[in-house]
């Protein structure tokens, strides 16, 4: 069968797959037969942490999972940092030219090579409201990457994320990374949100404000009801996720 | 409310339509650049503004501004994928009655306008005009770094062809199927069961 061809027969049985096993071999199939020998097809949240089904499906050396998940490269991939910047694909070869690598960075891609992962090619899945979500399709240690298979990768890619979206929102009921209808916060709220990230009690956020402690306790609340959330803590954290506030906002 | 402007009752809804030209304008060639043509420095309008065209507009209900739209063209004459990128399909130009192409897809760019709401009310109104006047499948001709947005506002997809790099940049051509899941699915995401599509006694389609 041709290359497109066989990119069709993918899109067709990947709309229909019940399970991310079955996309899992699907997957695996035509992965190899575009030449290349791994994948991770992921969002990019840190599954050490959170209980939630989210994307995830890797299939890479045994070794490495263990050796990344031990050492927690998860959080510092200097692929997964590019993919977040990116909308087009990339090659893992032009990384160190799009990114100035840490020595952690570094290390993390060393520790590839070594454990026979080659170069790979990402393309970025960056839904706005959502986590950041990357496909990749890497070659062993050694091996050329398959240049004209790129754009029948890139294809892929986009499905078979999209396949594994929709088998994990069919699968958990209204999880916050889907839910697509934006709380937005009133000015005064996002103040009192923004100085509460940056450690300050109600009686300091009122006084900076010029509004009593009690005042700013009741924006609070409020912005807890309209996100639906118990605590300032998750407050601040659904706040940053949907873009409202900014690490910057809280850091500087 | 998304309203059905066809030739017919074009005349019903000149000022939003200006707008539409004009904002196709400030989206396609002052932010995103394509080289298309531009008519007395402000409108974006090609060889396929004709009577044959369908809009879907999406106004405001308060004072009728143009907040989003996009234009449907029938397969059964010129559209942009038989004249200007038929390499791009792997079997052919698909055409048929019942096959429609979507182009020019916009929102208006401002900042007191959520863009994804806009565009999930126009998907919606896709659908609804889709499978009230029995059309089976959409084409469109896509940027490929939108796919995954595409995707993901959960349209039924197959593509018609490899991707190409074309003036630099990399294209791709999609089919999309018309069902009664999708607009269930779209309504549910809206979290509205209310048809979005405003028809007018004067608005044939085709």
């Amino acid at each position: 069968m041709s290359r497109f061809g066989d990119v069709q027969t993918f899109v067709r049985e990947a709309n229909r797959v019940a399970d991310l096993s079955g996309l899992r071999s699907l997957l695996e199939d035509k992965v190899k037969s575009l030449g290349f020998d791994y994948f991770a097809l992921l969002h990019h949240v840190d599954l050490a942490r959170t209980t939630s089904d989210f994307v995830r499906l890797v299939h890479y050396p045994q070794s490495w999972k263990e050796k990344s998940a031990s050492l927690d490269y998860y959080s510092d991939d200097p692929i997964l940092a590019v993919s977040q910047k990116s909308v087009t694909p990339f090659l893992w070869t032009d990384v160190p030219r799009m990114l100035s690598l840490s020595a952690r960075q570094e290390e993390i891609l060393n520790s590839a090579q070594h454990a026979g992962i080659g170069n790979g090619v990402t393309v970025p899945i960056n839904i706005p409201g959502e986590f950041s979500g990357s496909c990749s399709f890497s070659m062993r240690t050694g091996r050329e990457i398959p240049i004209p298979a790129l754009p029948t990768a890139q294809y892929l890619g986009c499905f078979a994320f999209q396949a594994a979206r929709r088998v994990v929102m069919t699968n958990t009921a209204a999880k916050p990374a889907f839910n697509e209808v934006q709380q937005r916060l009133s000015p005064r709220q996002l103040d009192c949100v923004i100085l509460a990230g940056r450690g300050k009690s109600d009686r300091d956020v009122g006084q900076l404000l010029g509004i009593s402690g009690q005042t700013v306790h009741q924006h609070i609340e409020e912005a807890k009801r309209r996100y639906n959330v118990a605590t300032r803590q998750q407050l601040i954290v659904r706040a940053l996720f949907d873009a409202q506030i900014t690490f910057a906002d809280l850091i500087n | 409310m998304v309203n059905l402007v066809t030739s017919y009752n074009r005349s019903k809804f000149r000022a939003p339509l200006e707008a539409m030209h004009r904002d196709r304008k400030k989206v396609f060639v002052d932010a995103l650049k394509w080289d298309i043509p531009v008519i007395d420095g402000q409108y974006e309008i090609d060889q396929f503004d004709t009577d044959a065209a369908i809009y879907l507009v999406a106004l405001d209900q308060m004072n009728q501004r143009h907040l989003g739209s996009v234009r449907l063209l029938p397969t059964t004459g010129p559209h942009l994928m038989s004249e200007i990128f038929p390499f791009l399909c792997e079997k052919g130009v698909p055409v048929g009655d019942d096959i429609w192409e979507i182009t020019r897809l916009c929102t208006t760019p401002s900042r007191d306008i959520e863009p994804r709401l806009i565009r999930r009310r126009i998907a919606t109104a896709m659908c609804e005009f889709g499978l009230l006047y029995g059309i089976s499948k959409y084409t469109c001709v896509t940027h490929i770094q939108y796919l995954s947005h595409l995707l993901a506002l959960g349209w039924e997809c197959e593509p018609l062809g490899e991707p190409k790099e074309v003036n630099g940049e990399v294209i791709g051509v999609m089919s999309i199927s018309i069902t009664p899941a999708t607009l269930q699915l779209f309504r549910e995401k809206m979290g509205s069961r209310t048809p979005v599509l405003q028809l007018d006694a004067f608005a044939q389609a085709a």
